[in-house]
């Protein structure tokens, strides 16, 4: 590819996605936000991740997954159960890919 | 672990002197990077197969191996910079790619409005790497960190560097080994980043309304899912969630 091109790619994603990034926050972080936004704002990540998760495992790669042998859906319960007890993201997480790996060899699904 | 009482009559005792691990209780720049580190550690996890995807992808598309590293370094967006790529490579137009990238990272202004309250006071250099190393899921462990009271803009920027080391390591790697590495989702890395969610949504469902908004966005993103692409679902059903539980009283 042209090195201008490739070039003015990374050097514009780079602008673009900083200013995205940083315009909320410089510009909030120096005012007293109303009650109302703060309790809006107090909702969002909850529902960020809620929202994630349940595309993420019930359509993941995109696809609905409804189906009961679903590895997805299944290694999501003894990663929960993990962070639940032990409240370690990483000890959560190598859970879910252990027992992911393991149930999409049971299952012999994708 | 002795009470700092007992260790200091035990100085006195034996004339010696305090050891400071015991005087100094208050962390340490150093020990709130380390921390936010570890934090970082399942994020890393997950980026490195996805930014080796990247590297593969981009110096398919004729980039070299430093101008796909460097783009990861730069930009640290995963799903962005995938599109960038496409858009510049289906068109040739320069604009229309960074149109692109930039539709699909207007999610960050919602990530960034919602980190501000809890940066307040941060000076604007650290307020910079921090927006910086904004992602998904950066954003998801400082925030649910932060609910807890604990992250603070060191252990940040220790969640940030893990981030971005991974995703640019990654690129790095799946630039110039390329097709050599075969397909990493036998190593049930696919399932890195949902786990992580997973663990982070039972952290933050803490209370009725918690849980009542995390049904609604949930079940909101899903029915968006079929007639949006990208995380644009997850956006909107987010705002709708938060708009609920806001106008409707406890």
């Amino acid at each position: 590819m042209n090195p201008t091109l490739a070039w003015g790619l990374v050097i514009g994603m780079a602008v673009t996605n900083l200013v995205i990034r940083l315009v909320p926050i410089a510009a909030l972080s120096r005012l007293e936000l109303p009650p109302v936004v703060h309790r809006w704002l107090s909702y969002v990540p909850v529902s960020v991740m809620a929202a994630i998760v349940a595309t993420q495992v019930l359509r993941p790669g995109g696809h609905w997954m409804l189906q009961p042998d679903n590895p997805y859906l299944l290694a999501s319960v003894p990663t929960a159960v993990v962070f639940r007890f032990t409240r370690s993201f990483l000890g959560a997480t190598a859970a879910g890919i252990l027992s992911f790996l393991a149930l999409r060899y049971l299952l012999g699904v994708a | 672990m002795i009470p700092v009482s007992a260790a200091k009559a035990c100085s006195i005792l034996t004339r010696m002197p305090l050891p400071t691990a015991i005087t100094s209780p208050a962390p340490t720049r150093r020990s709130l990077l380390l921390r936010g580190a570890r934090l970082g550690l399942p994020i890393f996890l997950g980026y490195m197969p996805v930014g080796a995807a990247f590297g593969l992808a981009a110096t398919a598309a004729g980039f070299t191996v430093a101008q796909a590293t460097a783009c990861s370094a730069l930009v640290l967006a995963g799903a962005g910079q995938f599109i960038g790529l496409a858009a510049l490579t289906a068109s040739g137009n320069l604009a229309a790619a960074l149109v692109a990238t930039g539709v699909v990272n207007l999610r960050y202004l919602l990530f960034s409005a919602t980190m501000a309250p809890h940066l307040k006071g941060v000076p604007r250099w650290q307020q910079v790497a921090l927006a910086f190393t904004l992602t998904d899921e950066t954003f998801a462990v400082n925030i649910a960190d932060a609910r807890e009271g604990r992250a603070d803009r060191f252990s940040m920027m220790g969640v940030g560097a893990v981030a971005w080391i991974g995703w640019t390591l990654g690129t790095a790697i799946g630039a110039t080994a390329g097709s050599a590495l075969g397909d990493p989702s036998r190593w049930g890395v696919d399932f890195a980043m949902p786990a992580m969610f997973v663990a982070l949504l039972v952290g933050q469902a803490t209370g009725r309304r918690e849980v009542i908004a995390g049904a609604l966005a949930a079940a909101t993103a899903l029915a968006l899912s079929t007639v949006m692409p990208g995380q644009w679902p997850v956006v909107v059903a987010a705002i709708a969630a938060a708009t609920v539980m806001t106008a409707v009283p406890a």
